[in-house]
């Protein structure tokens, strides 16, 4: 089966085994070891050495994958006490009422933070120049940058929504820590709010040739406790293009002064 | 991830779900009302339609509609030129739970026969 994606798909057996091998079951990346200053990023071999990387142009969208018959369902997250209890409400919200019902402050246009930025039902692009990755989320207009010129991360960066990220490539797969992610953010779907020791590692790699799959690890020992994986994936749109998304521009769904979900019937003509 | 789900031809549907609580609206329940178009606003975070319905009476009511974004419906054949003020349109919504008159449009169906599906189908 492997052989014939292989074949059909016109990779080289040889990467395309290292790629599927890399990208399945594969264990957590350990964070960073401090390292040398980053080499100097604009120079032509710098450039040439872009085209080296996998080809993953064009606009990514989230998509959901159908488990093939009898695969087992992802392991659940293991919660500490006091998010197990937050997480349990929300399932059970979620069986007794239709739709969506996880309250964020994403309601009132306050962005979500990493990971939760990336499986938003938008799409997301990625960038290539020397010594980094820059990835565009459409949702919010927001931007990550992924240095991958050999930085160290820094355990102790001000916190950001996206967090600070350094990244390697082993092959073909993109390997990212992430750590200074503001505490307020959602580490995961259902659950509000994370400790300063929340640290995030993304396995990015394509897994046919128009569908990437992002494996994400969660580590923060306040909420989880072990590490949480999960692993999302994306159909490519080659005539897509990234859109604008100011969230201010005509928001009715802002939380109310309780905080719970509400429904703004104001109109103001555009 | 197991090697067994890597290495299968992978079936993506669907695309992704909503990205804060729908619990405003009775969410899955389709109701239906006619009216004339006041504003068709095509904007971020979502598309706004609102609409005036002619109630029994003789009176008329402003309702609120709440679409998807721009983003979807622009990838899939719409534009801010899809409807316009002045249209009549028949449209299909999730009404709010606290009957005020508002809720999320499914599908608009303009008086040329012209109809736009405005939420992800099941499994496509």
């Amino acid at each position: 089966m492997i052989s014939t994606l292989v074949f059909r798909s016109g990779l080289a057996a040889v990467g395309a085994t290292a790629l599927l091998a890399s990208g399945c079951g594969s264990q957590a990346a350990q964070p960073q070891p401090a390292s040398a200053a980053p080499a100097h990023p604009a120079s032509e071999n710098a450039y040439a050495g872009l085209a080296k990387l996998p080809d993953w142009s064009g606009v990514w969208d989230p998509a959901f994958l159908r488990p093939p018959p009898g695969q087992a369902r992802p392991a659940p997250p293991k919660l500490t006490p006091p998010y197990a209890a937050q997480y349990s409400k929300y399932l059970a919200e979620n069986r007794k009422t239709p739709g969506l019902n996880f309250v964020s402050d994403q309601a009132s246009c306050v962005p979500p933070g990493l990971p939760q930025s990336m499986t938003e039902p938008y799409p997301i692009e990625f960038l290539f120049t020397p010594g980094r990755v820059t990835i565009l989320i459409e949702t919010d207009h927001l931007i990550r940058r992924i240095y991958t010129d050999g930085r160290a991360l820094s355990e102790d960066a001000d916190p950001t929504y996206q967090g600070t990220s350094v990244g390697h490539w082993e092959g073909d797969t993109l390997v990212v820590e992430t750590a200074s992610i503001v505490d307020t953010t959602s580490p995961m779907q259902g659950i509000n709010g994370h400790s300063d020791k929340f640290h995030v590692t993304e396995r990015i790699r394509l897994v046919q040739p128009d569908v990437l799959a992002i494996t994400t690890t969660r580590v923060d020992p306040t909420v989880f406790a072990e590490p949480y994986t999960t692993t999302s994936y994306y159909r490519r749109h080659r005539d897509w293009q990234i859109m604008e998304y100011v969230c201010e521009q005509n928001n009715h769904d802002a939380l109310d002064a309780h905080g719970k979900p509400a429904f703004s019937l104001s109109h103001k003509p555009e | 991830m197991s090697a067994l789900l890597c290495a299968a031809s992978l079936a993506l549907v669907g695309t992704a779900s909503a990205h804060h609580s729908t619990a405003m609206f009775e969410w899955g329940k389709e109701v239906s009302l006619n009216g004339t178009i006041k504003e068709y606003q095509w904007t971020q975070p979502h598309t706004f339609l609102w609409v005036v319905v002619e109630k029994g009476n003789g009176t008329t009511q402003e309702w609120g509609l709440e679409g998807m974004s721009p983003s979807w419906l622009g990838r899939r054949g719409w534009s801010r030129h899809s409807f316009k003020a002045g249209d009549k349109v028949s449209v299909v919504y999730y009404p709010l739970k606290d009957h005020r008159p508002g809720g999320f449009y499914v599908r608009v169906k303009g008086s040329d026969g012209k109809l736009m599906e405005a939420l992800p189908q099941r499994g496509g």
